[in-house]
């Protein structure tokens, strides 16, 4: 990514050149070159409308094509059969005339779950893959930005005395007082941070100087990359009553280290860049240099990698689905789909192959798209092709 | 060198802790409570539950908890709630189960992506690379248990024979070469399918590599110099692509641990991942706690040794 | 190149040499055909490993499988679920009653009396009664023998925790006055109440034990009533039962079974520090007395008519896990023999009984092999060999079935459609034990009003759920017994299909649809959340199914799935739900206390939906102390009865199971003459098809059965 950075500080200064191509441009010139990656950005984009389309026929209290409904006496039917009419309610007809892909072990029409398991799908992937990368934004950048400056003692004291306190209040009393405790301790905790002024005996002592705030987060990096993720995931998912919330946080919550990793990485090397530099002395304040000046140039890879992310949460609550922790219903995942059919290989297959395979080919998909991503993003790999 | 091995091992020690807490407190704070004391079992009184949470400490604050949990643990003592035995005993009888799988999926993961990856970077851009390409994606997008089940209906109904378990059920009475073989053939279909993700990830690797040291200035003398294509690729490019590579078989050590919940479950393999899966159904907090920490100390060891691998390999890094 | 070859070569090698492996294992076929010693072996395969070989610790069911052929009890069910003697060779079943002189109670017609005149009396009122058919004469005549018992004087010592959690010890100076011992024919739980005839209805309530009791320290008087209900109970029934053993029975270390390793099973039960779960089935035992080597003396202290069911459980050997034996095993292991248990044992993985098959090897999480025991008193089973395997997924479960590597599966009920008219199986069918039902929580509205609960039973249609959610593989239940046993009461017809009716007893409980088709009453709409469990997808459907249906009439319901812990700690243990789809595992015995009994209704317990019904609760206590069959069969149809009226529940269904065997398995017998004739295997009456088991063979070639055709 440092030469993406520095192509930006020497646009500014070359104006002799001839006007270059808009990124967007280029994005798109590279792409037409890489057909996997193209391919892969076209099921991509597919899927998303697949995604929005299905939520649409499918949501709200009398949806177009109900995935929820169960025709009992018409279950296990093969894709592509039409509904038997005797035996159905005139409400229960399925809206397209015929079963699409079938139905499963209760009757209900796998299309119109394959429609929503799409949609729900594809939130668990961004929603986990969302609160991973602000974590790790979060993290990797002050990490990367404030890396050298030092905890005090104070600040680690007063974290503790923060933390016990607000566990005492919590057993008395309401959590207004919580909150309003924490908003107190948080302004403290900033005063002490700011104060640069020498205090002399016991106080200083305060000031003691314990670890940076850089060896602290990748201390916590080194920590979180010691579990197994997937066992972790699962003892969590395990323990925790089921709902698609916990499963989305979870994943989020175990999968950030990665992008902090990137962007502690990019913000040490963009931190000695001369446009940071510059900015810094024009007095610009550190909040408005890292989000104005270093994210924009540090979130590339991490974005390449949130694709790759998406792909891999729609794998791992595949997984959690086959071991029947899965996001749980009323909401249909291909996930919880797909295992579900399994039960069923011999007698309907069907209930396997179509969530398998579409699975298969969306976060094939995903993957593409994102490794061609990568390709493009990264000028260095570009010129090597 | 001294100093780093020291402060490395300073910080391991310091993570160590924090994951230990981190592992006891995730378990120990979840709501409910371990099936031992399920107290829906009409046969479980109260009084029996209660007892059982005598035994278990679980009446103890949560502290007082830990504390005398890695007690039990470091003393070796420390027992499943489920059955009573010793956890680590348990988890030795597993991790002897599930070596041959990680051995021999990490032999057919190395052996195999580094021809693949190479003959990539070789040609790249080209029909092979592409399709190479591709075909790791698709391994990797595969749902496991989706692509086990497949595999499985597949070499069963052509091939007539069993794949399910560690060896041919009542084979007892075979030859002893017979059986050998019989294991290694039920090793094949959970090996590969564990193998998978690594042979396309690793490849992918192997091929991004060797790209990054062709395009260096030294490959390109040594091709300016004329010498024949197979000598720069094999052997100037490749020994300088080798580098990372070796610090990698440090990070291999967690493998060792970590046996695949869902293709131990399929192929009913009594491996680690199935045991701590089915400690986790039955809140056997020792197992799943011991479980996740030697996983963490193998991650920590693994970290090490390739740091030290790294610098041994790499003259110019010094620490 | 050469590394360039090396590089090519080394994964094919490895492949080649993986690939090659194929030619070594039997196919399916080999493995059946040419391989007789896989004839000699019954494979069988289950979801989950056991935890502990141990009849007295272990409550899972793949321990009791295993447990089951392993150890052997005293007596078991036979074909008709009646017991059938085993370790035992018969039993006789008796009571001791006593009962204290209440010097101050007035006899009518005598006024009051000491102990040498009680006795006289009732040997008068037995003569005068003996050919009389009222119930006190019924009483009378099952009298043995009347004795009068001395006054006594004996102490207590109890240690009472206070609330603040200390402990101070109770003495307790009891001078109890004579008492009358009557000896019992058999077990009559009206015997005081018949009594009472006799000697005047206040005799036995006015006794006031509270006077012959002194309590040290003074401060703890106030709970002097508390320790004379315990101590100095006006009357006690004490069953007897004497258990005759078979002589001659080996363990199969081939040490020989007696009365002491019984003895030893109940007291290791008993003992606190092997935390048993089978401890409530034992506590109402006052004494167990070895007699003689063979001869078994068990005084309960209270009627408890599952008695005799309790001891078909396995008994334990004593030589192997008496305080020596485990005192040499800890001090082996390097364990603190002052802690060790039996729970510690490696007994539990290394388990030795009396059963027909012989422990060999357990690989957790693998299969547990057994042995055939040559010397099982029964005479030795056809097969050598058991193998248990633990297959956790139930497709290869099939698979491996149909592969040949496992001999019996249980079919699924989407699959017996398939499967059962295959014929290269021969397919089983029977009820289980066990119903799944809508309970409702009784304490919160609306479900306080039974004309609700039983619309919302009619307006499910469990014949649907039966039909399209179990493919037909269940029946309709209409109350809390076993549907394979006597104690159902056939003749109570399940509550029809009639949502239309619903709605009518639904309006008279004063809920009436409104604008937009929702129930209202009072301006509050019927709404509540119906729950169950994660991880069972029949739970699943029906939850669906009753939404569904219940929506349909206006009730407004939503659903919810929660984990299984979850929902017991949370929800079912502190009581915190409207409905919840659940099922019970019954027993045989008919005991219906925990689940139904208004005693039990608090958080933590088994009526967490808080049924209480005076008649019920009388019932369910007479069934408990009823030892005489006949009449507990009709106090259970009587249960029955109020249970299906208040429908505390929705009644479901009870399961219907189908397990497949290779057609090859039939049952061998010898008769004198060393003959050898097969027979096909047949279920008995209630559909046990293992009943036989130790018959079984496989044969090489399917048999043709010329009698049966």
């Amino acid at each position: 990514m440092q030469d993406s950075a520095s192509e930006h500080t020497m646009s500014g200064e070359t104006f002799e050149l001839p006007p270059q191509q808009t990124r967007l441009e280029e994005f798109w010139v590279q792409l037409r070159k890489n057909r996997l990656a193209l391919a892969g950005m076209v099921i991509f984009g597919f899927f998303l409308v697949v995604a929005v389309v299905g939520m649409l026929l499918t949501s709200g209290t009398s949806p177009f094509l109900d995935p929820s409904l169960v025709r009992l006496q018409e279950k296990l039917r093969p894709p592509l059969s039409g509904p038997n009419l005797e035996s159905l309610l005139p409400e229960e007809v399925p809206p397209l005339g015929v079963y699409l892909l079938g139905t499963d072990e209760l009757g209900r029409d796998v299309f119109a779950r394959m429609l929503q398991g799409a949609w729900v799908s594809l939130t668990v992937g961004f929603v986990a893959v969302g609160i991973a990368v602000v974590i790790g934004v979060f993290l990797g950048g002050l990490s990367g930005y404030y890396g050298q400056n030092p905890i005090r003692l104070g600040q680690v004291l007063l974290l503790f005395l923060a933390i016990w306190m607000v566990v005492g209040w919590s057993r008395l009393s309401s959590l207004y007082l919580v909150i309003l405790g924490v908003v107190v301790m948080i302004v403290l905790m900033a005063m002490l941070l700011q104060g640069r002024e020498r205090s002399r005996g016991l106080l200083s002592l305060l000031n003691a100087q314990l670890l940076s705030v850089d060896a602290l987060i990748t201390g916590l990096i080194d920590i979180m990359l010691c579990f197994p993720s997937f066992f972790l995931i699962l003892t969590v998912v395990a323990l925790l009553p089921a709902s698609i919330y916990n499963i989305m946080i979870i994943i989020g919550l175990t999968s950030w280290m990665g992008a902090a990793r990137f962007v502690r990485a990019e913000f040490l090397s963009l931190r000695e860049q001369d446009f940071v530099t510059a900015a810094r002395a024009l007095g610009v304040s550190d909040w408005r240099v890292i989000f104005r000046h270093m994210v924009p140039n540090a979130i590339a890879p991490v974005l390449v990698s949130a694709t790759i992310g998406i792909a891999g949460a729609i794998l791992t609550e595949a997984g959690l689905s086959f071991l029947g922790f899965g996001v749980p219903p009323p909401h249909a995942t291909w996930g919880n789909i797909l295992s579900d059919g399994k039960n069923y290989l011999f007698d309907a297959p069907w209930l396997t192959i179509i969530p398998g395979l579409a699975i298969l080919v969306v976060v094939l998909s995903f993957n593409l798209f994102g490794e061609g991503l990568r390709d493009i993003l990264n000028p260095k790999l570009r010129e090597r092709h | 060198m001294i100093p780093f091995l020291g402060r490395s091992l300073v910080q391991k020690t310091i993570t160590l802790f924090f994951v230990s807490v981190i592992s006891f407190a995730v378990v120990h704070l979840a709501p409910g409570e371990p099936s031992q004391v399920d107290p829906l079992n009409p046969k479980f009184t109260k009084e029996v539950v209660e007892r059982f949470r005598q035994q278990f400490h679980l009446d103890k604050p949560l502290y007082q908890q830990y504390l005398l949990f890695y007690r039990d643990l470091f003393a070796g003592k420390s027992t499943s709630w489920k059955d009573g035995r010793s956890v680590l005993g348990k988890i030795c009888d597993r991790f002897i189960n599930s070596l041959p799988l990680f051995i021999v999926g990490t032999l057919i993961t190395w052996t195999l992506s580094f021809p693949v990856g190479i003959q990539a970077a070789i040609k790249r851009g080209g029909k092979y690379d592409r399709t190479t390409t591709f075909l790791a994606y698709l391994l990797i997008s595969i749902p496991g248990f989706f692509f086990a089940y497949v595999l499985i209906i597949f070499v069963v109904s052509t091939f007539q024979v069993p794949v399910i378990g560690m060896t041919t059920f009542g084979l007892s009475g075979a030859g002893y070469l017979t059986r050998i073989m019989d294991r290694v053939w039920h090793l094949l279909l959970p090996s590969i399918l564990g193998a998978t993700a690594g042979i396309a990830v690793l490849s992918r690797y192997v091929r991004n590599q060797m790209l990054e040291v062709e395009g260096q200035d030294y490959v390109r003398t040594a091709r300016a110099k004329g010498l024949p294509e197979e000598q720069v690729h094999y052997k100037h490019a490749l020994r300088n692509a080798l580098l990372p590579f070796v610090t990698m078989f440090g990070l291999v050590l967690p493998g060792l641990i970590g046996g695949s919940v869902i293709i131990e479950s399929i192929f009913s393999w009594p491996g680690i991942g199935r045991m701590a899966y089915e400690a986790i159904l039955a809140r056997d907090y020792p197992v799943i706690i011991t479980v996740n920490f030697i996983s963490a100390i193998l991650v920590l060891v693994g970290t090490f040794l390739s740091d030290l691998l790294y610098m041994v390999v790499d003259p110019r890094i010094k620490i | 190149m050469t590394t360039r070859r090396l590089l090519i070569a080394l994964p094919i090698i490895v492949l080649l040499f993986l690939l090659q492996s194929y030619f070594w294992v039997p196919t399916y076929e080999e493995q059946t055909r040419g391989n007789p010693q896989r004839l000699v072996e019954y494979v069988a395969a289950s979801i989950g490993d056991a935890q502990l070989l141990n009849p007295t610790l272990s409550a899972d069911s793949a321990s009791s499988d295993i447990n089951g052929l392993v150890f052997e009890g005293l007596l078991d069910y036979d074909e008709n679920l009646n017991f059938r003697p085993r370790l035992a060779t018969s039993w006789e079943i008796y009571e001791e009653a006593y009962f204290y002189v209440n010097e101050e109670a007035a006899v009518p017609g005598v006024g009051k009396v000491d102990a040498r005149v009680l006795v006289r009396l009732i040997n008068q009122a037995r003569e005068e009664h003996a050919a009389r058919e009222d119930p006190l004469s019924r009483s009378l005549s099952n009298i043995e023998a009347v004795e009068s018992l001395p006054p006594r004087q004996f102490q207590r010592q109890i240690s009472e925790a206070s609330s603040e959690g200390n402990k101070t010890e109770v003495r307790l100076r009891i001078s109890a006055p004579a008492r009358i011992k009557l000896t019992l024919y058999g077990v009559d739980q009206d015997l005081f109440n018949n009594l009472a005839q006799l000697l005047g209805p206040g005799y036995f309530p006015s006794f006031r034990a509270e006077q012959y009791i002194v309590v040290e320290p003074a401060e703890l008087e106030v709970k002097k009533k508390e320790y004379a209900q315990s101590y100095l109970p006006a009357t006690e029934h004490n069953p007897v039962i004497i258990f005759n053993l078979r002589p001659g029975v080996k363990f199969q270390d081939g040490h020989v079974f007696n009365a002491h390793d019984v003895k030893f099973t109940y007291d290791s039960i008993m003992d606190p520090a092997n935390v048993s779960p089978r401890l409530p089935d034992y506590e109402p035992i006052k004494s167990v007395e070895v007699l003689d080597p063979l001869t078994l003396r068990i005084v309960y202290k209270r009627l408890y008519s599952p008695a005799l069911g309790t001891w078909m459980m396995g008994i334990l050997p004593e030589h192997l896990l008496n305080g020596k034996a485990l005192g040499e095993e800890a001090r082996r292991r390097g364990l603190d023999p002052e802690k060790m248990s039996i729970r510690q044992s490696s007994f539990n993985r290394n388990p030795i009984g009396c059963g027909p098959f012989a422990f060999r090897e357990w690989k957790s999480d693998q299969y547990i092999l057994l042995d055939r025991f040559n010397d099982y008193w029964d005479g030795p089973a056809n097969y050598l060999k058991y193998g248990y395997r633990i297959v956790p997924d139930v497709l290869t479960q099939e698979m491996e079935f149909y592969a040949g590597t496992v001999d019996s599966y249980g079919v699924q009920p989407h699959q017996v459609q398939r499967l059962k008219d295959d014929p290269r199986y021969q397919s089983f069918s029977g009820l289980s034990f066990g119903y799944t039902y809508i309970g409702y929580n009784l304490r919160r509205e609306p479900f306080d009003d039974v004309r609700v609960r039983e619309a919302l039973g009619m307006a499910v249609d469990v014949d649907k759920i039966i039909r399209y959610v179990l493919y037909g593989q269940g029946e309709r239940i209409t109350g809390p017994f076993p549907k394979q046993t006597d104690f159902y009461e056939h003749a109570i017809q399940p509550l029809p299909c009639d949502p239309e009716g619903a709605l009518r007893l639904l309006a008279e409980a004063g809920w009436k649809r409104n604008k937009q088709g929702w129930l209202e009453k009072n301006g509050k709409r019927l709404e509540f959340t119906l729950i169950t469990n994660q991880g069972n997808n029949i739970r699943k459907a029906i939850l669906s199914i009753v939404q569904d249906s219940w929506r349909k009439i206006g009730v407004d319901v939503r659903t919810d799935l929660l984990e299984w812990a979850v929902f017991i700690q949370e929800r079912v243990n502190k009581l915190d739900f409207d409905a919840l789809v659940l099922g019970w595992a019954m027993g045989i015995e008919p005991d219906l206390y925990q689940i139904w009994h208004s005693s039990q209704i608090g958080p933590y317990q088994l009526n967490f939906v808080g049924f209480k019904n005076r008649e019920a609760d009388e019932l369910i206590i007479k069934i408990r102390q009823e030892y005489n069959r006949e009449q507990q069969v009709a106090y259970c149809h009587r249960l029955h009865q109020i249970i299906a009226e208040e429908q505390p529940y929705t009644f479901l269904y009870v399961g219907k199971w189908t397990a497949l065997l290779d057609k090859r398995i039939v049952i061998m017998e010898r008769d004198k003459d060393g003959q050898v004739h097969y027979e096909k295997i047949k279920p008995t009456k209630t559909g046990n098809y293992t009943f036989y088991f130790n018959k079984w063979i496989k044969l090489p070639e399917m048999p043709t059965f010329a009698a049966e055709g």
